[in-house]
């Protein structure tokens, strides 16, 4: 599409807005996102008219799924460019397309992967045109942002509804998500999940996001369960069931702390390969980008290589260079938290454990939902945790929950000065495990790689 | 001495960590040296209240409830009518709440009828009523004292002659943003817009509960103090953020 003066004066202002925040040492790709978007509110279709996309919607795991795609791309030798610190609203795709075209709106890149939240699907994914759209799975999640479940669904549907051509990477394990799959849908749909040989004992709590069949609201059952609401499930009134998939998870040969050995199925056949990520959750996030990365044109070889070689950052299992070693687990609702909490559950060493609660806007103002997350899943293993600290603005809150899971409230500290919590973690020999909500994930990340090193955000 | 727990929909009704008060009042039994047992009755399951000494029952999602109006009508109605008019405790919650009233009527006008154990109503609104609140509760002491908590509910509840609110309105919408109650107290029923979950933040409120429940089973009882710096510091955390 041609360049209206209206849309190149939106770039100049947005690279301009960009680059002041930079200089400022802001990392914020909200604002020029939204002055362009004012400006010209069709920008990021003139921009994407030339540009292969893949896009990353659903509730939890779209940030590691987009970044193994990304492995992908890099390791075929794709040149690409990604929304990469989680400005995945409107504004921030703007912001991102409008960094890579140049002063003319040309873009300098041809391919790109967006991850996009999924309230803001409806009105991104038909300006962004995807050709690839993966959607990750569904979790109650923030429902004082958000509305109900159903709600969300709606809007990835409509989403999807303004581009037919897209093909579509979809969780059959999921069956709100493979819901999407409606009558009369023209897009090519792609299934991926953890079959059969996968199940996993069920674990935590006993709480289901979807424990009723969403076209007729009979109860589901289940041949098998991987985590949460995901598995084999089938509608015993109307048949609505998990689809057959196109990749899978046909076994877990081993896992550990650090990596997964899996046997996965893509159309090319059946390979043993390693998941350099541990946990359940990332072998949905592994299947997911090796089916988008195919669905956009990556060799299966080069997808199933990139996700050996995949190592993930930015509070997503991201490790720092402290004495005795750290994961940070970016938490957000039951279903993410209770998944890393078995992951904890299953550490055979001591550790000190520090969990960060904030209820701002991008956490969710209701923190109810962590009374959902099987935080008693610890208290068998309380005596390897030889320290806790809570922190954040409801650090209170969180050390109720801590109590209440059964954890000595005599070894908990509350600390809710960042700076003060992370000298005393540097100062720590044991490993380190942290569970923060975004934006104490934000906040405590800066204070960690201030004193101890590791990339700034925006990077 | 034990207590036996009962909690109604824990597949459907399990919306805002409402599991958290029953995790909430069974550790404050244990504490004390009190066994408890809970069961949990699903959508399709016989409802028995005969030996139940606690009824939990919580909030659901819209497209939730929509599975719950055939089953109450198969006889559940009926089972939580007789055992709250035979002095049952219960803690009911958001939609929970709302379900042991008359009915709810959606913003379109379309009528449900719920249990009717209570005289209350609910209207659908447009409005979303959310975020965090604080309630000032008189005691059966007659003392007063706080409830902190989270709503979120677009449904605007309205008490009728027969029963008493719970609390009145200090910070948040409760039962309808607009006459200053919270709640419903009927019997030995208490009802709340508040999830958070409620009671961990609220300890005296659990012992009420507790209290309550032990005192129709066995008479008399004593509940001795625990040490609740850890829940009474998360209390006021929330009390000085809203009210200065
Ligand atoms: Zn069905």
């Amino acid at each position: 599409m041609k360049m209206s003066s209206r849309a190149l004066l939106a770039i100049w202002v947005c690279r301009l807005l960009r680059t002041g925040s930079r200089l400022l040492h802001r990392g914020g790709t909200a604002l020029p996102g939204k002055a362009a978007q004012k400006l010209c509110p069709d920008l990021l279709s003139r921009l994407s008219d030339n540009v292969t996309t893949v896009a990353v919607t659903g509730t939890n795991g779209k940030t590691t799924c987009s970044r193994m795609i990304e492995e992908a791309f890099r390791e075929a030798g794709v040149s690409y460019f990604a929304n990469r610190s989680g400005a995945n609203l409107m504004s921030g795709v703007i912001t991102e397309f409008v960094m890579n075209a140049d002063a003319f709106g040309r873009m300098k890149k041809q391919t790109a992967v967006i991850e996009c939240d999924e309230a803001a699907a409806r009105t991104v994914f038909g300006q962004l045109k995807p050709s690839v759209i993966v959607v990750t799975n569904l979790f109650r999640d923030q429902l004082d942002r958000y509305g109900e479940i159903t709600h969300t669904l709606s809007n990835i549907r409509e989403g999807i509804r303004s581009v037919p051509e897209a093909v579509l990477c979809l969780n059959a394990d999921c069956s709100l998500t493979a819901s999407l799959k409606d009558d009369g849908l023209p897009n090519r749909i792609v299934w991926y999940g953890l079959d059969a040989g996968a199940a996993r004992p069920q674990t935590g709590t006993l709480l289901s996001d979807a424990s009723h069949c969403i076209r007729c609201k009979t109860e589901y059952e289940y041949d098998y369960h991987t985590y949460a609401h995901l598995g084999g499930f089938r509608c015993p009134k109307c048949g609505y069931r998990r689809p057959d998939t196109d990749f899978a998870v046909e076994r877990i040969l081993s896992m550990d702390d650090s990596s997964s050995e899996i046997l996965f199925r893509d159309p090319s056949g059946e390979n043993s390969l390693k998941v350099n990520l541990p946990a359940v959750y990332n072998l949905y996030n592994a299947a997911a980008a090796a089916a988008a990365a195919e669905s956009a044109g990556i060799r299966a070889s080069v997808c199933r290589h990139a996700l050996s070689d995949f190592s993930c950052g930015f509070g997503r299992m991201e490790s720092f260079p402290l004495a005795g070693g750290t994961r940070m687990i970016l938490v957000k609702n039951p279903a993410g938290c209770t998944q890393a909490l078995e992951y904890l559950a299953g550490i055979e060493k001591d550790y000190v454990l520090v969990v960060c609660l904030n209820d701002h806007s991008a956490d969710g103002t209701d923190v109810s939902w962590i009374w959902d997350a099987g935080f008693e899943m610890l208290e068998p293993m309380k005596d390897r945790i030889r320290k806790l600290w809570v922190s954040g603005d409801r650090a209170q809150d969180m050390r109720v929950r801590l109590k209440y899971a059964g954890l000595p409230d005599e070894r908990m500290t509350v600390e809710t000065d960042m700076g003060r919590l992370a000298e005393n973690l540097k100062q720590e020999s044991l490993p380190v495990y942290i569970l923060p909500t975004y934006t104490a994930m934000l906040a405590l990340r800066g204070e960690i790689v201030r004193r101890c090193g590791g990339a700034e955000f925006w990077e | 001495m034990e207590l036996n727990i009962c909690h109604l929909y824990p597949d459907v009704l399990n919306l805002y960590g409402d599991t958290g008060n029953i995790l909430c009042m069974r550790r404050r039994l244990a504490w004390r040296g009190i066994n408890s047992a809970v069961q949990r009755v699903r959508v399709g399951e016989k409802l028995d209240l005969t030996n139940c000494d606690l009824l939990l029952i919580g909030g659901g999602q819209d497209f939730e409830q929509e599975v719950l109006l055939p089953d109450l009508r198969a006889g559940k109605s009926e089972t939580l009518r007789s055992a709250i008019e035979d002095g049952i405790c219960v803690l009911a919650i958001c939609g929970g709440y709302q379900m042991l009233g008359q009915y709810y009527e959606t913003w379109q006008g379309v009528r449900c009828d719920f249990v009717g154990a209570l005289d209350l109503y609910t209207v659908g609104s447009q409005q979303r009523m959310i975020g965090n609140t604080v309630y000032r509760f008189r005691k059966p002491d007659g003392s007063e004292s706080t409830l902190v908590g989270f709503e979120n509910h677009s449904g605007k509840t309205w008490l009728g002659e027969g029963v008493e609110a719970l609390a009145r309105v200090e910070v948040g919408y409760g039962n309808n943003g607009e006459d200053g109650t919270e709640g419903v107290h009927f019997k030995n029923v208490f009802g709340s817009y508040s999830h958070g979950p409620l009671l961990p933040k609220n300890p005296a409120f659990c012992d009420l509960l507790l209290q309550t429940a032990l005192e129709r089973r066995y008479g008399r009882a004593e509940l001795e103090a625990l040490d609740d710096s850890a829940e009474q510091a998360a209390h006021d955390a929330m009390l000085h953020r809203l009210i200065k």
